[in-house]
């Protein structure tokens, strides 16, 4: 018997309305909760071809058009398994699809508005947040192109700064939410389009697919990076905007400007998730990165963050580096000159270290080295 | 029974121990750490739209898929599925009746007030998720009804 497996709930209202599956060999089906089977949910089942459910995603095609208009006259019922994470036994059916009373009244879309605007179209084709980046290095004024080292960079940036803005969105949260959110997944974004048309354009999607309220955990990251970008055109505001995220992520946001400096382009970007109705947009032009960059550079410590280990001691030397373990792993880092002395803490004691945690950029490139810098010791 | 987590003043009025008061039970017994911290305690009127079977409408239409289907497993957090599904929009609130499953239901206006529960904007841009409290008369605020 031919089965599927649900990939993405498209339209929920008190359970899956509306879902699109897969089978075995990759072939698309969309499913449409018809009437329930005892406590179970009982669903119409039908292939569709890849463009007609990316018109459907996208508010282009309704859902009655999409279930008979495809030409296949096969179709489905399937009883929900226990559970969704299991496969639907599909029950073929002989009789005509048009007459069994299971479809729906011409007029469902997704959208009601189809976009034109590109970003927001991709999300809702994708049916995930993407976000789309452009740049104007001088080689991209005469054709369509970026240096590989300059892209190489570009990316290595935007990856940082979205990184960075991803653990400040987590910081706001709950213990216990962020507990449930995968935050060690530092694979955030996939270049899923490495050079649209236009000036150079890079679309970038969500590694982790949009969960399933429709919306993105880096929805909360990149509203961080909008508020950074919100005043970059007055650079006294802007600088005020960026104080308060002094951190790993204003530093890699000063990173990312002074890469835009060096290589003479502005950015501009703009993201959506599914179901906006307008994308996010913000940027920076060159002649304002400029300032920018002279007004960050003047704040001390402005990527540095405090960090606080507590654990067991595990190595020190006189060279002031040690090792320390903590329930969130091993940490390594110095004492700068100056610094406190560790003569006197003994391998195997257990001590709260009060650490400043800083980021130096690696030859331009964007990658991070990270170093702690012990402040204070104490024993507990 | 499940309390809500942020502190109201009307925690402050001496209960019992153990017994919270009435119109802070939710109407259905829910998981912990549910409603989640992003739901927002119903404070100011809210109108919204969720289908029904009768006109009147009765209390069967206002259970959850958890009440409805106790053994069910979706792919849902356990806490979306002990809520229930409403509109903000009404214009999204009559496509439901497009579908086969909600066909021939009817459109009914419910009229949140505080005291009603907590509430998350979920799924689609006007499709919420609504915990309400025990205390909460669903039945009298619900208005218009409309096929």
């Amino acid at each position: 018997m031919k089965s599927i497996r649900h990939t993405k709930t498209l339209f929920y209202y008190d359970g899956p309305q509306v879902f699109e599956a897969r089978d075995g060999i990759g072939g698309n089906y969309v499913g449409v909760m018809v009437e329930p089977e005892g406590e179970q949910d009982r669903f119409l089942i039908k292939g569709v071809s890849p463009e007609r459910l990316r018109r459907f995603r996208s508010g282009l095609l309704d859902l009655r058009e999409l279930l008979v208009g495809e030409g296949d006259e096969d179709w489905f019922l399937a009883v929900a398994p226990g559970s969704f994470a299991e496969n639907f036994s599909l029950s073929p059916r002989s009789d005509s699809l048009e007459d069994s009373g299971f479809l729906p009244e011409p007029g469902f879309v997704l959208h009601d508005h189809a976009t034109a605007d590109e970003t927001l179209r991709e999300a809702r084709e994708r049916n995930n947040l993407v976000m789309e980046i452009s740049v104007e290095p001088p080689e991209a004024a005469v054709e369509h192109c970026i240096r590989a080292t300059t892209l190489a960079a570009l990316l290595n940036h935007v990856q940082t700064v979205v990184k960075h803005a991803y653990g400040t969105a987590l910081r706001g949260l709950s213990l216990d939410t962020r507990r449930a959110i995968d935050k060690s997944d530092a694979h955030l974004l996939n270049v899923v389009v490495p050079a649209a048309a236009g000036s150079f354009k890079v679309l970038f999607e969500a590694a982790k697919e949009t969960d399933l309220l429709g919306q993105s955990e880096m929805a909360r990251a990149l509203g961080h990076i909008d508020q950074l970008f919100e005043h970059a055109g007055d650079p006294v505001r802007a600088l005020q905007i960026v104080k308060e995220h002094k951190g790993h992520l204003a530093g890699a946001y000063l990173r990312l400007l002074r890469f835009l400096v060096e290589n003479r382009t502005g950015i501009r970007y703009s993201w959506a998730e599914p179901n906006f109705t307008r994308p996010k947009m913000g940027g920076i032009s060159e002649s304002e990165a400029g300032p920018l960059v002279d007004a960050l550079s003047g704040v001390s410590n402005l990527g540095a963050e405090a960090v606080t280990l507590v654990g067991a001691l595990e190595k020190v030397d006189v060279h002031g580096t040690w090792r320390i373990s903590t329930q969130e792993g091993e940490f390594s880092g110095k004492v700068r000159d100056g610094g406190p002395s560790l003569v006197g803490l003994k391998s195997g004691g257990t001590y709260r270290f009060s650490c400043m945690e800083e980021i130096e950029e690696v030859e331009s490139i964007g990658l991070e080295v990270r170093t702690l810098y012990l402040l204070e010791h104490e024993p507990v | 029974m499940i309390l809500q987590a942020k502190a109201s003043p009307l925690l402050l009025i001496p209960f019992p121990p153990d017994t919270p008061p009435t119109d802070m039970i939710y109407r259905e017994a829910l998981p912990p750490q549910c409603p989640p911290e992003a739901a927002d305690e119903i404070t100011a009127d809210l109108e919204v739209f969720r289908v029904v079977k009768t006109n009147p409408p009765t209390d069967l239409d206002f259970r959850s898929q958890r009440a409805m289907q106790s053994a069910a497993v979706w792919e849902i957090s356990e806490c979306l599925a002990c809520g229930l599904s409403v509109f903000a929009e009404r214009r999204d609130a009559e496509k439901l009746l497009k579908l086969p499953r909600l066909r021939g239901g009817m459109l009914a206006t419910v009229r949140l007030t505080q005291g009603a529960g907590r509430i998350q904007q979920t799924f689609r841009p006007s499709h919420h998720t609504w915990w309400p409290f025990a205390g909460f008369d669903i039945l009298a605020h619900c208005g218009r009804v409309e096929s």
